[in-house]
């Protein structure tokens, strides 16, 4: 293969040529076969050189470019795109880096730095010579996307896919839609309630007949990949007919003998086998919850739309996006964890949040009437000695908001409130001055000195050495103690390991760069959004709904997808099915096919993103990359270790 | 251990603080305070202790008697929570806490009381006077008498008891055992204080406050003398006839000027006046005023005829004397200074 070859050296203003003789790389490197033309240039970025080097190629029908400049992390993109306005393939581009590893390296040695730059040159002109035209991998995308968690930020990214033309299957599996915001009252700033929030966009979306909404539903399992993901999902019936009586559906659950912890109202009140979930229930009709069912059949001699012929199913859907919308859990404390369990008083704030809402008039908890009310804060985050170092964001502003919202509620009620430093950013800060005005107290420890809790004879007493105080122990002896519980990982993440979704130190699902890529996984074609990720309020999560939205409607639109050509590839002829890649694999990318008897390994093009770790453990050495095969590194090798 | 009482907030909001709950605890105010230092950090711990409502704290402090009220901590504070109208609304609730009867604490939180305690002295000197038969050189006569009977029960009565357990919540109550040598000692800072308030000049305000303050002390102490010692009103000396004069005239001269400020209320220490801070003002203005009248028509030879402006300086004479310095403002004067002597003493 007789290449036509240009070659720019550059002197990055003094950067390179101060310390490595450019002249000199350009006179050696000019006898290098298949070299045409070999240049020095001040700046090679400039717009007047990257003209230069177009019309250079253009006029000397050049079939291959190196550039010898800085790191190709500043400017591999630029002269791939050069090449690309010369009409040249631009995987025909390759990349010297004489500055950080040339002249900044060895500015002690301009002898040396100059023979390590001219080594530099030769192996990119080792592998520019054996480089080939690649076009870039071309898969169908089915347009349409899963969004797994019909929470608050599932919902709003489903009705801005289907504004969007994009059909949507909405998964959600308990059997009412609203997670979390559904079990809310009244919301800070809006004042709207969760229950408003959910019936908002449950109405917008029951309206719309792009979007399929299933309940009870849960994803089993995934094959495919981007474009064309295959989800099976088992759905558990209600056992309820579409059309009952309510009064009889009254009886049925008056006559059930199965009471269990009512999960909605955080276990602090109960409920039968078949309920309603009020006050959110959407859709509108009750649900058996068959784990705990006896089958005593009582209901059914009462209410005729009891239906226990209704039978789990499997449905399979078929997107190019899935987006992870699942959410989190409340932070559950350890038995005696600031008093938790110790006494029927210490509750959590979601809890603290349920009872506030139960009650009218008075607030009686446990035939108790509730005045004085501690809250310790950071119950769970911030955690000196546990898992948990993160902040979790929404609880200190959720805390307060709770608070004042008791006070409104409710005569004669003080705050105590047991602080790490209060977080409420933003806007929220109002809430902070409005709750201070409003007499709440505010005491601060640090990390090292948490407040401490005592439960004698029932009786709850709060002691901190407050820091506003001069570090003076300050005691409070609450009706009610409020633990300020924080965001953990759904504890049933199962999900996660379907699409092998990598989560971080946290266990929240990681996403690939926290500012600049804020809702892609590593997973092509998985987004991820919400409390999944990471601690967010409300606004928070929906505003990285529709950022996910967006993001899986960028990878189905088309209804094809654009891929990097940089990926392994299989000699069949030498291939004998070991399935030792399959292993090596991080991304699920080989699978094994027959080739007639033979059985090969076969690369997925839409999953492989090229990493090369399928490569050194094939004993047959069956598998190259493509651009970086053995060929073109032995090359490159040859002529780094070549004498000058 | 120490237990939080949040009905203080209730309380001390009753003699004029409001808001210093909205405080977050970022100290701007002791940062600009400039009388503020290491061992005398105020106002901040002051409105963290009210918010607690750490009533033996504040008790068993100074430092509401250290502020001199320049105002900087408020027009500093980040959240309007008037840090400096705090420590003023502290040393009215203390006031009302020395007092062993209970009255200051009633005149401040009540200006009905007030009011009903201002009419009851007017009421009972007209009822004398008419008993009298409005007889002006009887009435003058007792009138003198009572203004020397007034200062010693008073002193004894009221404030030297109230001096008493001012002492022993600052000295006793902590148990700090202070030798008998340094109290005579240490009663040159007493005096110091008492006679210069020199601790204002610390302050970053102007210092034409001070010296206003200055002018009104010997001025009120002058006329005070004056009527008293001198018997200004009968007297026949020239010396004291014009000493008394120039006095009366610094007195409503000086309260004009207070006056004009609080209504002005362009400086912190003057926006925010409760009805004690207008009475002690105006009541010391009338006094003047009417002290100067009575003289003036006593030289024009029109007093005979003109009862009713001595009965008027009579009134206001006595309810100055009965009401406002046993239970009212004028005791700032003396626990200021008792303060800096104590805290002379607990230093020691």
């Amino acid at each position: 293969m007789n290449k036509r070859l240009g070659v720019y050296i550059c002197h990055c203003g003094g950067n390179i040529s101060d310390y490595v003789d450019v002249e000199k790389v350009k006179e050696s490197i000019e006898g290098e076969e298949g070299v045409f033309l070999a240049k020095t240039t001040m700046f090679a970025c400039s717009d007047a050189t990257q003209k230069e080097m177009v019309e250079d190629i253009r006029n000397n029908n050049l079939d291959g470019l190196v550039v010898a400049s800085c790191s190709p992390k500043l400017h591999l993109l630029t002269f791939r795109a050069v090449s690309e306005r010369a009409l040249l393939n631009k995987y025909n581009y390759v990349h010297a880096n004489i500055r950080e590893q040339g002249s900044w390296a060895h500015s002690d040695d301009k002898a040396g730095a100059t023979a390590k730059a001219i080594q530099l040159v030769r192996s990119a002109v080792a592998k520019v010579r054996l480089a080939r035209s690649l076009d870039p991998i071309i898969i169908p995308s089915k347009k349409a996307v899963a969004v797994i968690g019909a929470g608050v930020a599932g919902m709003r990214a489903a009705i801005e896919l289907s504004d969007m033309g994009c059909p949507v299957t909405l998964i959600e599996r308990e059997h009412f839609v609203g997670g979390r915001t559904s079990q809310w009252d009244i919301l800070f700033t809006t004042n709207q309630t969760g229950k408003e929030l959910v019936t908002k966009l449950y109405n917008d979306i029951a309206g719309r007949d792009n979007i399929t909404l299933i309940t009870g539903a849960e994803v089993i399992s995934n094959t495919g990949s981007i474009g064309d993901f295959v989800l099976k999902i088992r759905v558990t019936p209600r056992y309820i007919m579409d059309k009952c009586d309510e009064n009889n559906l009254a009886k049925a659950i008056e006559v059930c003998p199965v009471v269990v912890p009512d999960n909605f109202n955080f276990t602090i009140t109960s409920r039968k086998a078949i309920y309603h979930n009020f006050p959110s229930e959407y859709p509108h009709y009750p649900v058996i919850d068959i784990e705990n069912c006896t089958r005593c059949g009582e209901c059914e001699k009462v209410c005729k739309s009891v239906d226990f012929s209704q039978q789990e199913q499997i449905v399979e859907v078929n997107v190019g996006s899935v987006m992870m919308a699942t959410g989190f859990d409340p932070y559950t404390p350890g038995e005696g964890e600031f008093g938790y369990k110790l006494s029927d008083f210490a509750v959590t704030l979601p809890q603290f949040k349920r009872i506030t809402d139960l009650n009218e008039g008075r607030l009686v908890y446990k035939g108790k009437e509730i005045r004085n009310i501690a809250y310790i804060y950071c119950v769970g985050s911030r955690q000196s000695e546990g898992d948990n170092n993160y902040c979790s964001r929404y609880c200190c502003t959720s805390a307060i908001h709770a608070s004042l919202e008791a006070k409104r509620k409710f005569s004669n009620i003080s705050n105590f409130h047991f602080t790490r430093g209060v977080r409420t950013y933003g806007k929220q800060e109002l809430l902070y001055a409005e709750s201070l005005r409003m007499g709440d107290i505010y005491f601060q420890a640090y990390e090292e000195n948490p407040p401490s809790v005592d439960v004698n004879n029932g009786e709850i007493s709060v002691s901190i050495n407050d820091i506003m105080t001069g570090g003076r122990e300050i005691t409070v002896e609450p009706d009610l103690l409020v633990l300020v519980t924080g965001m953990v990982p759904r504890s049933d993440n199962s999900v996660a390991s379907i699409f092998k979704l990598p989560k971080g130190r946290d266990r929240f699902f990681n996403e690939i760069h926290m500012k600049l890529r804020p809702v892609e996984t590593v997973i092509d074609g998985i987004t991820i959004c919400g409390a999944c990720q990471g601690p967010k309020n409300i606004t928070e999560s929906v505003n990285s709904a529709l950022s996910a939205a967006a993001k899986s409607f960028s990878f189905v639109n088309k209804g094809q997808l654009a891929l990097e050509p940089i990926i392994a590839e299989v000699d069949k002829e030498t291939c004998n099915w070991c399935g030792k890649c399959q292993e090596a694999c991080p991304f699920d990318a080989v699978k094994m096919v027959k080739e007639g008897e033979k059985e090969v390994a076969v690369i997925n093009n839409s999953v492989c993103k090229g990493c090369g770790m399928c490569l050194p453990v094939c004993p047959v050495n069956a598998i190259d990359l493509i651009a970086f095969s053995d060929n073109e590194i032995e090359n490159m090798i040859d002529a780094l270790s070549s004498n000058i | 251990m120490a237990a939080v009482n949040t009905a203080f907030s209730r309380e001390l909001s009753k003699f004029g603080a409001f808001d210093f709950n909205a405080c977050y605890n970022c100290g701007n105010c002791t940062a600009v305070c400039s009388l503020s230092n290491e061992t005398d950090s105020f106002p901040r711990e002051m409105i963290r202790f009210s918010v607690l409502g750490l009533e033996d704290d504040i008790k068993g402090s100074l430092k509401p008697w250290l502020c001199y009220y320049c105002g900087e901590c408020t027009t500093h504070c980040p959240q309007q929570a008037e840090p400096g109208e705090l420590m003023m609304s502290l040393r009215r609730w203390l006031t009302s806490v020395y007092d062993w009867t209970g009255l200051s604490g009633l005149l401040y939180r009540s200006l009905t009381a007030t009011v009903a305690a201002m009419t009851a002295v007017a009421l009972g000197v007209l009822a004398y006077a008419f008993h009298e038969d409005l007889h002006l050189e009887k009435i003058m006569h007792t009138g003198h008498l009572f203004e020397m009977v007034a200062i010693a029960a008073v002193f004894s009565v009221i404030l030297l008891p109230n001096l008493v357990r001012m002492w022993y919540f600052i000295i006793l109550k902590p148990g700090l055992r202070i030798p008998v040598k340094k109290y005579i000692t240490s009663l040159a800072d007493l005096f110091i204080h008492m006679f210069t308030q020199k601790r204002t000049l610390g302050c970053d305000d102007s210092q034409v406050r001070w010296f206003e303050h200055l002018v009104l002390v010997f001025g009120y102490l002058g006329l005070l003398f004056t009527t008293v010692f001198l018997d200004w009103f009968s007297s026949d000396s020239a010396f004291v006839i014009t000493l008394g004069y120039v006095v009366s005239i610094i007195i409503f001269t000086v309260t004009i000027i207070f006056v004009g400020e609080r209504i002005a209320r362009k400086r912190e220490m003057n926006s925010k006046s409760q009805p004690s801070d207008w009475m002690f003002v105006v009541w010391l203005f009338l006094m003047g005023i009417s002290a100067f009248a009575v003289r003036l028509f006593s030289d024009l030879g029109i007093l005979e005829s003109n009862t009713w402006l001595y009965l008027t300086h009579l009134i206001i004479l006595a309810q100055w004397a009965l009401v406002i310095v046993p239970f009212g403002k004028w005791t700032h004067f003396l626990y200021r200074s008792f303060a800096m002597y104590f805290d002379k003493l607990k230093k020691s």
